[in-house]
C-alpha cells in the first residue's frame, strides 16, 4: 500500500472506527463530570443497545429503526443503575474511588444477566443491505456514513443542549456545585436522571453501531470501556468537545498502527500513550 | 547555640492572580526562643506559615534555613526534606491519622527510618523499648483519655499534633494556633512544654495566635503582620503600646 | 485425596494469597490496584517460558520471575503512584490489559491462543498425585505466611508508616517520611508476592492460555476482599471461601454429590449465574454492610 492510500485509509477508516466510540465517550464524560466517578457499568448500556437492536433486526425490523429501541434500552439501563445503586450509594457517602468498585459489581451483574437472557452465542445483524461507496479510494459503506453523520448530529445536539439551553445550564451548575445549584432552583434528582438517560441513550446507539459493523456479544461494551475512560480523561472530564477530538484521535491512531501491524499493537500503543497522558494532565483525576 | 538566625525571608512575595497576599522584604526568625506572629484576620499569617513550610509555593523571593552555620535554600524543599533538616509545623486545621492510635502516632514520629523496612516484621518490641521512656514522659505530662486508643476529641487531636512535632526534635517549629480548642489546663501545659523545650533544648518556636494574653505571656519577640506585610517587630511591651498595632488590630 | 480436591485447595490457597496481597496494597498501603492480573499474568507466562522454552531449573526460574515482577512494579509504581487514586486504578488496569495483549500478540514467545506448556511440577515423584499434594502443601504454607505478615504488619513500624501514608500522606511527609519512595517500594514488593503466586499457578494449569489472565481474575479478588471485609486480612480468607471456593468447587461438588444432573445448557450458563451473583453480592455489600462480613468496631468504640 503506498503512502497516500495508507493515509487515506487511516483517516477514513479511523473516523469510521471511532464513530461509536465518540458517541459513547460523549455520554460517559457527561456522567463522569456530573457525579465525579468512573462508571464501568456504562459498558453494559452499550452492550444492551446492541442486543436489543439485533433481536429486533432479526425479527424483521429495519436496521435504522431498530436503533431507537437500542437507544431507549441503553438509556433505561443507565437510569436504573443510577437510581437503584449509584444515587443511594452516593447519598450514603461512598467515596469516588469506591464508587468505581461498586460499578464493577453493577457491570458484572448486568453483563451476566444479559448472557443469561440472550445466551453465550455471538449474534449478528442480518445483512443490512449496505452499499459500498468509494471515498478517496477507500471503501466505506453508506451505513458508516450514516454513523458518522449521526455522531456529528448527536455531538452538535448535545453541545448545543449543554451550552445554549437553560436546561443545559442547570446541568452544568449541578455538576459544579450541588448545594449552590439546589438553592437556585435546580432539581438534582430530575436533572441528574436526565443526564444519565442521555448518556445511556448515546451508549445504546453506539452499541447498535458496533453490533452492526462487527458483532453482538456480551463483551463488546466491556472491551471498549477502558478506551472510553481514557478518552474521557485525556479529552477533559465533562468536555464534549474534548471527548470528540480524543475519540477520533484514538480511532485514527488505532487504524494507523493496525493497518501495518495489527490491532493488538495498536491497543498496546494507545494504552501506553494513555498512561503517559495521565502523568502530564494538570488536574489530578 | 548559634547566633540565633534560623530562618531568613528575602523578598518573599505570594500573589494569587493579580492580588498580593504576602510581601516581606527582609525578615529574620529565630533570634529568640519563642516568637509570636499576630495580626488581624486575612493579614496573611497562615499564608506565611504555608510559604515557609512549603505547603504553597513562592511567587518570588527566597527563604533560607540556617543549620549549623550553613545556609540552606528551602524555597522549594519538600515537606519531608524540611522535616528532616529540622523545620516542622503543627497544623491549624486538625490533622490526624484515622487508623492509628495515639500510641501508634507517637511511635510513628519516633521511628528511625532504619526500622521502617518491609522485611522488619519483628521490629516492634525493639521500637517500643527505645521509645518507651520518651512516650511515657509525654503521656505523663499531658492527659489523654485513652492513650492506647484513638484521640477522641478535637483537643486531643490538636495536642497529639503538637507532640508529634516535638518528638521530631526539630530546630524550629511553626505553630499555627496551637492552643485553639484546647481546654485551659492543657493550654497551660502546652505553654509549659514550649518553654521547657526552648530553654532546655535550644528549640525555637514561632506561634501564630489570636489569644493575645498568651502571646504577651510567652513570647520574647513579636512580629505584627497586616495586609501581607510585617509591619512591626518588638518585645511584648513595645507591641502592646504601639499605635499602629492598636489601630489595625487591638483597637478593633 | 482426590485430584479434584487437591486442585481445588491449591487454587483456593493461591487466591487467598492474592486477596491477602490486595489487602496489603489497599487496606494498609491505600493503593487501589486494578491490575492484579497483570502481575499475576506476567509471572505466570514468564515462569512458563523460562521453564518450558528455556529449560531453566524451576527454583531459579521462580526467583528470576519474582525479581522481574518486582522491578516492573517498581518502575510502574514510580510512574503512577504520585497520581490520584482514580488515575492509579485506571493506569493499573491499563497495565494489565497491555500484558494480556502482549500475551496474545507475541505468538512466537507465548504461543498465544494455542497455549504454551507443558509446565510440570517442580519435583519428580513416582506418583503424580504425590507431586501435586506436596505442591498444594507448599502453596498453603506460602499463603499462610502472607496472611501472617498481613496480620502482624499493623503493629510494626513499617505498618504504621504505610497506614500513615494511606490516611494522610501530607501529614506523614511532614513528619519527615519519604512517602513516595515508601509507596513505590511497598507496591513493588506486594506485587512481587502476587507474581510469586502467578508463577506457582503455572504447574497447576500445565498449559497456559491468554484467557487465563482476563480482568475477571482481578475483579474476583476485589469482590472477595470487599465481601469478606477490608479491615482485616481474615476478610480475604472469608471472601475467597465465600466466592471462589463456594462457587467454583463447593456448589459443583454438592450438586454432583446429590446426583443432581445438570444438562450442558446449565453447564454453559453456570459461569454467568456465578458472576451475576458475585456482582449482586458486591452491590449488596456496598448497600448494606460496606465493611464486609468480617468487620469489627475499631478499638475505643469508634466505627
Amino acid at each position: 500500500m503506498d503512502f497516500w492510500s495508507y493515509l487515506a485509509s487511516t483517516l477514513l477508516l479511523g473516523i469510521q472506527e471511532a464513530a461509536p466510540l465518540v458517541l459513547a465517550a460523549i455520554g460517559f464524560t457527561l456522567i463522569f463530570r456530573l457525579n465525579g466517578f468512573i462508571n464501568v457499568a456504562f459498558a453494559e448500556s452499550i452492550t444492551i443497545g446492541a442486543f436489543v437492536g439485533v433481536t429486533l433486526n432479526l425479527l424483521g425490523w429495519n436496521i435504522y429503526v431498530s436503533m431507537i429501541p437500542s437507544a431507549i434500552s441503553g438509556g433505561l439501563l443507565s437510569v436504573i443503575s443510577y437510581l437503584a445503586f449509584y444515587r443511594p450509594a452516593l447519598r450514603r457517602g461512598v467515596g469516588k474511588a469506591e464508587m468505581i468498585i461498586l460499578s464493577v459489581g453493577v457491570s458484572y451483574l448486568f453483563r451476566h444477566l444479559i448472557k443469561i437472557v440472550w445466551g453465550n452465542e455471538t449474534m449478528f445483524y442480518s445483512s443490512p443491505g449496505t452499499q459500498p461507496i468509494k471515498v478517496f479510494g477507500v471503501g466505506v459503506t453508506n451505513l458508516n456514513l450514516v454513523a458518522i453523520g449521526l455522531v456529528i448530529v448527536t455531538a452538535v445536539a448535545i453541545t448545543l443542549f449543554m451550552y445554549r439551553t437553560r436546561y443545559g445550564e442547570k446541568m452544568r451548575a449541578l455538576a459544579d456545585n450541588e448545594v449552590l445549584a439546589k438553592s437556585s432552583g435546580v432539581n438534582p434528582l430530575a436533572t441528574s436522571t436526565l443526564i444519565w438517560a442521555i448518556a445511556g441513550v448515546a451508549a445504546g446507539v453506539a452499541g447498535a453501531f458496533i453490533g452492526i459493523r462487527l458483532m453482538v456479544s456480551a463483551d463488546i461494551g466491556w472491551n471498549i470501556i477502558l478506551f472510553i475512560i481514557m478518552i474521557t480523561i485525556v479529552g477533559g472530564i465533562g468536555s464534549v468537545r474534548g471527548a470528540i477530538v480524543a475519540a477520533f484521535s484514538v480511532g485514527i491512531i488505532q487504524m494507523g498502527i493496525a493497518l501495518p501491524a495489527n490491532t493488538y499493537y495498536a491497543s498496546i500503543a494507545l494504552l501506553v500513550l494513555f498512561v503517559v497522558a495521565l502523568k502530564f494532565r494538570k488536574e489530578k483525576v | 547555640m548559634s547566633s540565633g538566625k534560623v530562618i531568613h525571608l528575602k523578598n518573599v512575595v505570594k500573589k494569587y492572580g493579580g492580588r498580593t497576599v504576602c510581601d516581606i522584604k527582609d525578615n529574620v526568625l529565630g533570634e529568640c526562643g519563642i516568637e509570636g506572629l499576630i495580626g488581624p484576620n486575612g493579614a496573611g499569617k497562615t499564608t506565611l506559615i504555608n510559604l515557609i513550610s512549603n505547603k504553597i509555593s513562592l511567587t518570588e523571593g527566597q527563604i533560607s534555613f540556617f543549620k549549623d552555620d550553613e545556609e540552606i535554600d528551602i524555597s522549594k524543599s519538600s515537606l519531608g526534606k524540611l522535616a528532616r533538616i529540622g523545620l516542622v509545623r503543627s497544623n491549624q486545621i486538625i490533622q490526624d491519622f484515622d487508623s492509628l492510635t495515639i500510641m501508634d502516632s507517637l511511635l510513628l514520629s519516633l521511628a528511625p527510618s532504619k526500622q521502617e523496612r518491609f522485611y522488619k516484621l519483628f521490629g516492634d518490641k525493639k521500637a517500643r523499648k527505645m521509645a518507651e521512656e520518651e512516650i511515657a514522659w509525654y503521656l505523663d505530662f499531658f492527659h489523654f483519655n485513652d492513650p492506647y486508643g484513638h484521640a477522641d476529641s478535637a483537643g486531643e487531636k490538636k495536642l497529639l499534633d503538637v507532640i508529634r512535632c516535638m518528638m521530631l526534635k526539630p530546630k524550629y517549629v511553626l505553630m499555627d494556633e496551637p492552643t485553639a480548642g484546647l481546654p485551659e489546663d492543657q493550654t497551660q501545659k502546652a505553654i509549659e512544654l514550649m518553654k521547657k523545650k526552648t530553654q532546655e533544648e535550644g528549640m525555637k518556636i514561632l506561634i501564630v495566635e489570636h489569644d493575645l494574653e498568651l502571646i504577651w505571656g510567652v513570647c520574647e519577640k513579636i512580629h505584627f503582620m497586616s495586609e501581607g506585610k510585617i509591619m512591626i517587630k518588638g518585645t511584648p511591651e513595645e507591641i502592646k503600646c504601639n499605635e499602629i498595632v492598636h489601630k489595625k488590630y487591638i483597637g478593633e | 485425596m482426590s485430584s479434584y480436591w487437591i486442585q481445588a485447595i491449591s487454587f483456593v490457597a493461591i487466591f487467598i494469597a492474592l486477596a491477602g496481597s490486595l489487602y496489603l496494597q489497599s487496606s494498609i498501603g491505600g493503593i487501589t490496584n486494578f491490575g492484579i492480573v497483570g502481575f499475576f499474568g506476567v509471572a505466570m507466562y514468564l515462569y512458563t517460558i523460562f521453564v518450558v522454552t528455556l529449560a531453566m531449573p524451576p527454583l531459579l526460574a521462580l526467583l528470576a520471575v519474582v525479581g522481574i515482577v518486582f522491578v516492573v512494579a517498581l518502575v510502574l509504581g514510580r510512574v503512577i503512584l504520585n497520581l490520584g487514586p482514580q488515575s492509579i486504578l485506571v493506569a493499573t488496569l491499563a497495565f494489565a490489559t497491555i500484558i494480556r495483549h502482549l500475551a496474545t500478540v507475541l505468538e512466537g514467545v507465548t504461543g498465544a491462543a494455542k497455549g504454551i506448556g507443558t509446565v510440570k511440577m517442580p519435583w519428580d515423584f513416582e506418583k503424580t498425585s504425590d507431586e501435586k499434594i506436596l505442591f498444594m502443601v507448599v502453596l498453603i504454607v506460602l499463603a499462610a505466611i502472607v496472611l501472617l505478615y498481613a496480620a502482624k504488619i499493623k503493629k510494626t513500624p513499617y505498618g504504621r508508616l504505610m497506614l500513615s501514608i494511606k490516611d494522610n500522606e501530607v501529614l506523614s511527609e511532614s513528619l519527615g517520611k519519604a512517602t513516595l519512595n515508601h509507596k513505590v517500594i511497598y507496591f513493588a514488593f506486594t506485587c512481587a508476592i502476587i507474581g510469586l503466586f502467578g508463577a506457582l499457578t503455572a504447574p497447576i494449569y500445565t498449559y497456559i492460555f491468554p484467557h487465563f489472565i482476563l480482568a475477571d481474575v482481578t475483579f474476583v479478588v476485589w469482590i472477595a476482599l470487599i465481601l469478606g471485609g477490608r479491615m482485616s486480612v481474615w476478610g480475604a480468607v472469608v471472601g475467597i471461601v465465600a466466592t471462589k471456593f463456594l462457587f467454583d468447587f463447593g456448589i459443583e461438588s454438592a450438586l454432583s454429590a446429590f446426583q443432581v444432573r445438570m444438562g450442558p445448557a446449565f453447564g454453559a450458563m453456570w459461569p454467568n449465574i456465578k458472576l451475576a451473583v458475585f456482582g449482586a453480592m458486591l452491590i449488596a455489600i456496598f448497600m448494606f454492610r460496606p465493611n464486609g462480613i468480617v468487620s469489627r468496631k475499631r478499638e475505643g468504640g469508634q466505627q
